[in-house]
């Protein structure tokens, strides 16, 4: 249990994402695969290293109206606005798979959604009540805190040190921290300073989409967070600033598409390498990628992928 | 989820215009046409274009399982639907798919009216399809901006329609008006067990209350601006009159009449 894959063309996969021991590098991103079970119809789920969760909150959240997706130039937008069945309804749902992927081999990372504090620590107090089965948890801090007027919750390194202070002792395995793309240095040393175990960047970038006939929002909100390979170079020089910054292991995402993309990621110092958008339109790259990253680190002539980390030469 | 749901590869059999603004495609993709029913859809990658990475939803008019083949009339809206209508006979590409729900069969149904409007009429065809394989009496009521982008009468007919009705917004067929003001005169007339709808959603909340004064059961297949088409992303919900929402991919994308917010 847990150990397939570990060799691959002859180079040891395995990687430990802060206390999450992942059999190879390869996670996806919260809100682009669902709770994971879905994706069995396309590939054996269990051959990805982990899975994140579409991040859920303590009360279920409706979302926002539509339309909440758009295409902009080699990517998309969304304002899907962490529409979720909350931890109760998630765990009543999809429970059972989840504890059955774990004792599969893959990972299951259970991410924490809210809009405060107070809601922040409610969403994890459940979480560590009801999913015994998950090896860690997420913390997504790039939301809009709706009691301070919508400024997003961890952008500044106060104010993400703040949350990573409430949760950190009630999180009782791997903590991960999800960050905003922005202040990427000082933020990352904030959050490794109150306990995290791992940092997860980058998450969507704010943009904005305007149809010039009708001169509205192409979204139901005047903004949204920008994905997929538009933002993938930005990605890998903030993934490269935060590993700079800090000794904690890097999770990173960003608009990989493709095995090249995920080894920048790694080159640039990500332990762990994270398909998001792309999930939606080639629904069996994350496991494309495992095998190419494998061919990958045979071909550059390590025996392990961990060699590989942050071995980018400037 | 969906029987047979995977990336399917497809082969272009033959891609051509059928009325202003319309194409048809066949595309040859045998597993998927046998998994695929009515009233469901399919996602379309289109290539050629690496700035345009997600896939098109598109409904399909018929597929037949025999012959392994799929057919599509859509309309050539923007970028991937114009790359679409430029792909030729013999190139190849993938499919996700089947997505959705396909129309219900109306338990004890022995007469139904469907009710297209625009490229509406694509998953119309695939319900009359059904309907005339189980024997159900139809009646049609297909609307179009004008007669050159009219599609699918003559299908609807030759699947042994009752009447087929036409208007247009300009009169340059059938009756100038719309396909409310045509079903309204049906529904006084027929003795319909259900009423089937694809077009504007501002068309089809129309059926949706004409059908509800006469006490007749309505299916509704909506369209939403979505990435995936099978539950992952999120983006293509629903409205309901209960104030939830529901997924166009996963839930629908045919609802109930009854059940949305109009």
């Amino acid at each position: 249990m847990g150990e397939k894959n570990l060799v691959e063309k002859g180079v040891s996969m395995a990687v430990d994402l802060g206390g999450v021991r992942m059999q190879n590098p390869v996670n996806t991103a919260s809100g682009t695969f669902a709770f994971g079970s879905v994706f069995e119809d396309f590939f054996d789920v269990s051959r990805l290293g982990a899975i994140t969760l579409k991040g859920c909150s303590a009360e279920p959240w409706s979302g926002n109206p539509a339309p909440r997706m758009c295409e902009v130039p080699s990517g998309m937008m969304n304002t899907v606005g962490l529409a979720n069945p909350g931890v109760v309804g998630m765990v009543e749902q999809y429970g059972e798979y989840l504890a059955g992927l774990e004792g599969r081999g893959c990972r299951v990372i259970v991410q924490a959604a809210g809009h405060s504090v107070e809601e922040y620590v409610a969403a994890v107090e459940l979480i560590e009540e009801l999913c015994p089965w998950a090896s860690g948890v997420e913390m997504n801090i790039s939301c809009p805190n709706i009691a301070r007027g919508g400024v997003l919750v961890g952008g500044t390194p106060e104010s993400a040190a703040e949350v990573v202070r409430a949760v950190r002792p009630r999180v009782h395995r791997p903590l991960l921290v999800k960050m905003a793309p922005v202040r990427v240095p000082e933020i990352a040393r904030a959050c490794e300073a109150e306990g995290a175990d791992a940092l997860s960047l980058i998450n969507t970038i704010n943009g904005m989409s305007i149809d010039v006939r009708t001169r509205r929002s192409r979204l139901s909100k005047p903004t949204g967070g920008v994905s997929g390979p538009a933002i993938h170079a930005i990605a890998v020089r903030m993934v490269w600033e935060a590993a700079q910054a800090v000794k904690i292991p890097i999770n990173g995402m960003g608009g990989i598409a493709t095995w090249r993309d995920a080894a920048e990621m790694i080159l640039a110092g990500a332990t762990s390498v994270t398909v998001g958008t792309a999930n939606f339109y080639d629904p069996t790259c994350a496991a494309d990628i495992v095998d190419g990253l494998a061919s990958w680190a045979a071909e550059q002539g390590v025996t392990d992928i961990n060699e590989l980390i942050g071995a980018f030469e400037c | 989820m969906s029987a047979g749901l995977d990336v399917h590869g497809f082969t272009v059999v033959s891609n051509e215009p059928v009325a202003d603004g319309l194409m048809r495609i066949v595309l040859r993709a045998p597993e998927l046409a046998a998994a695929l029913a009515p009233g469901q859809f399919v996602n379309i990658h289109v290539p050629g274009d690496a700035s345009q990475v997600l896939r098109i939803p598109l409904s399909f008019s018929c597929a037949d399982a025999e012959a392994g083949t799929v057919e599509i009339v859509y309309a050539v809206v923007g970028d991937g639907t114009r790359r679409l209508s430029e792909m030729a006979a013999g190139e190849t590409s993938t499919a996700v798919g089947p997505c959705g729900n396909p129309w219900p069969s109306v338990a004890g149904a022995r007469r139904a009216c469907v009710v297209a409007g625009g490229v509406g009429v694509t998953p119309i065809v695939a319900c009359a399809r059904m309907l005339a394989a189980s024997g159900v009496a139809f009646d049609a009521v297909v609307g179009a901006q004008t007669a050159g982008r009219l599609w699918g009468t003559d299908v609807l007919e030759g699947l042994g329609a009752g009447a087929v009705a036409v208007t247009t917004d300009d009169g340059t067929a059938g009756r100038r008006g719309f396909t409310t003001d045509a079903l309204a005169d049906l529904l006084a007339a027929g003795d319909y067990d259900v009423v089937y709808t694809c077009g504007p959603e501002v068309m089809m909340a129309g059926v949706a209350r004409l059908c509800r004064e006469a006490g007749v059961a309505c299916r509704v297949s909506m369209e939403r601006m979505m990435c995936c088409g099978f539950g992952a992303c999120g983006t293509c919900n629903v409205a309901m009159a209960d104030g939830t929402y529901k997924s166009c991919c996963k839930d629908g994308p045919v609802f109930d009449a009854e059940e949305v917010a109009w």
